[in-house]
């Protein structure tokens, strides 16, 4: 562990500037189609099927795999060379009638598209039509929603890719403006089915009742005595066609639910509310305050004492051991941005930040890299269509000295190889054991990362033998 | 009717040309199931792409060469953290995936500039690495771009670097396996007999078609050593891309997966002379009678006994314990397609296992002439099975163990059916003695693990009681 630097002389500055390099050496994130499959899962009764080779879905499965330790199912086109030359609608059309012949509960069916398919220049919208026509007339009992979500690979990331397939979703469900239900719609944004557990407690503990948009708790499923496979979203096709009869929508994620909320404001009138991510007290508290604002419901003494808990737990913590400990974060735009808040909250310093995606625009509007800006007394570095080799190439060169590294585990081996903690954060996390169930969000989440921190920073002590004799009395 | 129709496929009937029950005293000539044809769209096939047959399975495993993936971020993505091929130099090959990163720019006014660009940045990036491979992807290829071109401008620029490329997009052929075969070609064209490296031993072979799974081909190469055979090219496992250009200079051709790397032994048999043995790399019996087979070739079949005397006397042993506990225990294998003909009867004869079901994902009709000869009677034999299908097969072989990926392994545990890693295995390496020692102990602690029958209990049921599950020291 690095000595504590006593004061900082000079005024810190935060810069936030794109990757230098034109290619990519080990990328942060996935491309769109993936996102997008993503999102798919998150609703009941749904199975995507995604237009393009079959790598663009085995692969993504299998992450998905990895990361949940379960199986979702996910369909392919299986594009091949003569739909490359005259184009692969017949084969949307046929995926479309072999799910619906062998899945007799399928309701929606989101058609991703992918860099060939959107290439090819394949009419995704007027092939529905022609799907709807054929669904119809083979099953006249039946609705099944069909999505176009076009997610070419050469734009974005898995992030847009999945605010794409959700608003996607909610346009093609969601068409009619019925009476009032109540209701509040909540989109969380891509985090874990421990974060939606908890957020649902939340809503639950204020009387809030809430339709979560799109609700993955049970991507945590259980192994049954009657061998049942619950292992899908929990959104249904009523609640989203209820999100447009809601109070309000409140997107937690700028860049993953934001557009959502937009397209209910604009369609149904729905009040759209942006708040940050809720990682750390305070946006927390801000997320809870809003939407105390916008139901009427009070904050419950149980959630004070919640914060109370987290908080008394963090304070062990915070000056003792975080104090003026460098941090890098890499992730998805919302989480890093976020928890670079937490950080701050528990002194920690957050000297670098990387995030990927093309959207350097977006990035200057988001507030929270002007908050970061106000708030940081040391230098601090933000990129932007950053990959992993940026990180590791500033640690190896010595231009960041890092106590911690917060991230997924797609950037294990940086921290492996220079022997820096590092606490696994975002998705996806395949190789630390139940990180899913885990909340980062709410004061819950902020405490449980907190302690994470801190016992990698206790295990590195004791492997490095660096003062390891503080923790024999604490 | 040797030729099944299942339940689920009965909406796509033309599925029961692709899967096979062998029944006793049948002519089997009449009953080969079709395989490398087209997947029928929207059935959740288990099947890959043939980008990621030349990346991810033969290039991407050498261990000094940057494999750069000219097209968008996912291709790359995807490719990473999905194998456990590791090499003696620290894992190269794992750490990194290279990018073009393609952007829409790019697909409307070429890439060649940008993949130029990417690979100058990774060469300048990785100044150690002077070896390179590029392959095209769906969208590179579909706009046309000229890699074999931009590889000669970096190659004359560069006259340290070797460049090879590699030209099969996902959606080229019907899986993985027409990238098998690009990049065994391409190889042999353009790569062999442009190097000659010091020969240090009058036996010498390239081992063709062993990637080094969890150090398979680190295992086998003890024995070679021992038998003092040079091996001058290992296709691909902890390989090297010089080594590969030197594959002219060895006596011998010895083929572990002949799906995959068939291909460059039959082009070396016919244009070099070099003869092809092809050999099964896994199981007691198989493995000796391959060992035996080289020894012959070369004539030191007194080193090949003792090689495989005092293997047998170190291995065998611990083997018989593990037979003597699998006896009559039920396989399914659900991989690739070799491994099917590889282990159906190695662990029939070596474990006392019997073989219920297989399905490929890749395999042709030459690996299924293969197989229906080594396996057993009552077996199903599938050509690219899927999700609802493997259901239904389950229900009708009950397996005590499934050899699959990961993936489906998580599917099958909400079945109480423990599964063992049938790609990157649990502890491997599987290969040689040692290594069918691990498989048999990771098959017994799958087949024996006490959470199944924990998982069948339903505390609610007042007839039922936990059990207290009895099991041996290994």
């Amino acid at each position: 562990m690095s000595a504590c630097d006593t004061a900082a002389v000079k005024p810190a500055e935060v810069k936030l500037v794109p990757k230098d390099r034109g290619g990519i050496i080990n990328p942060m994130y996935d491309c769109q189609p993936a996102g997008a499959q993503f999102a798919g899962i998150g609703v009941k009764d749904c199975i995507p099927l995604v237009h393009g080779g079959q790598g663009c879905t085995m692969f993504v499965r299998l992450l998905f795999a990895q990361h949940f330790k379960e199986n979702f199912d996910i369909a392919s086109t299986s594009l091949h060379e003569e739909s490359a030359v005259f184009g692969g609608t017949k084969r949307v059309e046929e995926g479309v009638m072999v799910l619906a012949k062998r899945y007799p509960n399928l309701r929606v069916i989101p058609i991703i598209t992918t860099c060939s398919t959107e290439v090819i220049g394949d009419d995704i919208e007027g092939t529905i039509n022609n799907c709807n026509r054929a669904l119809k007339a083979e099953f006249p009992d039946r609705q099944i929603y069909l999505a176009p979500v076009h997610t070419p690979s050469f734009k974005g990331s898995h992030v847009s890719g999945y605010a794409e397939c959700l608003k996607s979703m909610v346009k093609t469900i969601a068409k009619t403006k019925g009476a009032p239900n109540g209701k509040l719609n909540l989109i969380p944004g891509w985090v874990n089915p421990g974060d939606i557990t908890l957020l649902k407690y939340y809503m639950k503990e204020m009387g809030v009742d809430a339709n979560i948009l799109v609700d993955t708790e049970d991507f945590d499923s259980p192994m049954m005595p009657n061998k049942v496979i619950d292992t899908h979203g929990r959104t249904t096709v009523e609640d989203i066609q209820e999100s447009a009869n809601a109070v309000a929508t409140v997107a937690l994620a700028r860049y993953e639910g934001a557009t959502t909320s937009e397209y209910l404001q604009d369609a149904f009138e729905v009040p759209h509310n942006l708040v940050n991510t809720p990682y750390g007290i305070k946006n927390t508290d801000d997320m809870l305050r809003k939407i105390s604002e916008i139901t009427g419901k009070e904050i419950p003494e149980s959630l004070v004492r919640e914060r109370g808990i987290a908080l008394d737990a963090l304070a062990d913590l915070a000056h003792m051991f975080f104090a003026n400990k460098k941090v890098a974060i890499f992730g998805h735009p919302d989480l890093v941005l976020g928890l670079a808040q937490f950080c701050m909250e528990v002194e920690l310093e957050p000297v670098l930040l990387l995030i990927g995606d093309d959207q350097g625009s977006k990035y200057k509007k988001d507030s929270r890299i002007a908050e970061l800006k106000a708030s940081a007394h040391f230098d601090m570095e933000i990129i932007h269509n950053a990959d992993l080799w940026d990180l590791e190439k500033k640690i190896a060169k010595g231009e960041v000295k890092l106590d911690l590294i917060m991230g997924h585990s797609k950037g294990r081996y940086i921290a492996i190889d220079a022997n820096i903690p590092m606490v696994r954060v975002g998705f996806p996390t395949f190789d630390r054991a139940g990180l899913y169930r885990k909340p980062t969000v709410g004061y819950k989440g902020a405490m449980e990362l907190a302690e994470s921190i801190a016992n990698a920073m206790f295990a590195h002590m004791e492997y490095t033998r660096d003062r390891e004799w503080i923790l024999n009395t604490w | 009717m040797p030729m099944v129709l299942l339940e689920c496929d009965k909406d796509i009937p033309e599925r029961q040309k692709h899967i096979y029950l062998k029944a006793p005293d049948e002519d089997t000539r009449e009953y080969l199931p079709i395989a490398n044809a087209a997947t029928i769209p929207g059935t959740l096939s288990e099947r890959g792409c043939a980008f990621c047959g030349a990346k991810l399975v033969i290039g991407g495993v050498l261990k000094d060469t940057i494999q750069m993936i000219h097209g968008p971020l996912g291709c790359a993505y995807d490719t990473w953290h999905t194998k456990r091929y590791p090499t003696d130099n620290g894992h190269f090959n794992m750490k990194y995936v290279w990018s073009t990163d393609m952007k829409e720019s790019h697909i409307v006014f070429g890439g060649e500039k940008r993949l130029e660009q990417s690979m100058n940045e990774a060469f300048d990036e990785m100044p150690d690495i002077k070896r390179m491979i590029v392959y095209t992807t769906c969208p590179t290829a579909l706009i046309g771009d000229d890699i074999k071109a931009v590889a000669k401008k970096v190659m004359k620029e560069r006259p340290d670097v070797d460049i090879f490329t590699v030209e099969c997009p996902g959606f080229s052929g019907v899986s993985q396996s027409k990238g098998h075969h690009v990049l065994n070609i391409g190889w042999i064209n353009e790569k062999v007999e442009t190097l000659e490296k010091e020969i240090t031993s009058e036996y010498t072979m390239n081992f063709i078609g062993d990637f080094n799974i969890q150090g398979d081909t680190q295992l086998l190469q003890t024995y070679w050593d021992k038998l003092g055979i040079q091996v001058v090219a290992h296709f691909t496992g902890n390989g090297t891309y010089d080594d590969l250009r030197c594959m002219h200079q060895a006596k011998l051709n010895v083929v572990n997966c002949a799906r995959s790397s068939g291909y460059i032994a039959n082009e070396l048999k016919k244009r070099y002379g070099i003869p092809r043995l092809d050999i099964d790399s896994w199981g007691f019996s198989y493995m000796a009678e391959g060992i035996r087979k080289i020894c012959a070739f070369f004539g030191i079949e007194e080193r090949g006994e003792a090689l495989i005397a005092e293997e047998e006397a170190k291995w065998k042993p611990k083997l018989d314990w593990y037979k003597e506990r699998l006896q009559g225990k039920k396989m399914a294998i659900w991989t690739g397609g070799p491994r099917l003909w590889h282990w159906t009867k190695s662990v029939e004869d070596d474990l006392g296992i019997q073989v219920v079901a297989m399905s490929s994902k890749f395999g042709h009709e030459e690996d299924f002439e293969k197989v229906i000869a080594r396996g057993r009677e009552g077996t199903y034999y599938i050509d690219d099975g899927n999700e609802l299908e493997f259901f239904e097969i389950i229900d009708l072989v009950k397996p005590d163990v499934i050899f699959t990926g990961p993936r489906v392994g998580e599917l099958v545990k909400k079945l109480h059916i423990p599964y063992v890693n049938g790609h990157g295995y649990h502890n491997g390496p599987y290969m040689g003695f040692e290594g069918f020692v691990n498989l048999a102990r990771d098959t017994y602690n799958a087949v024996y693990n006490p959470l199944r029958h924990l998982a069948a209990v339903d505390i609610r049921d007042k007839a039922q009681s936990t059990p207290v599950i009895m099991r041996e020291a290994a």
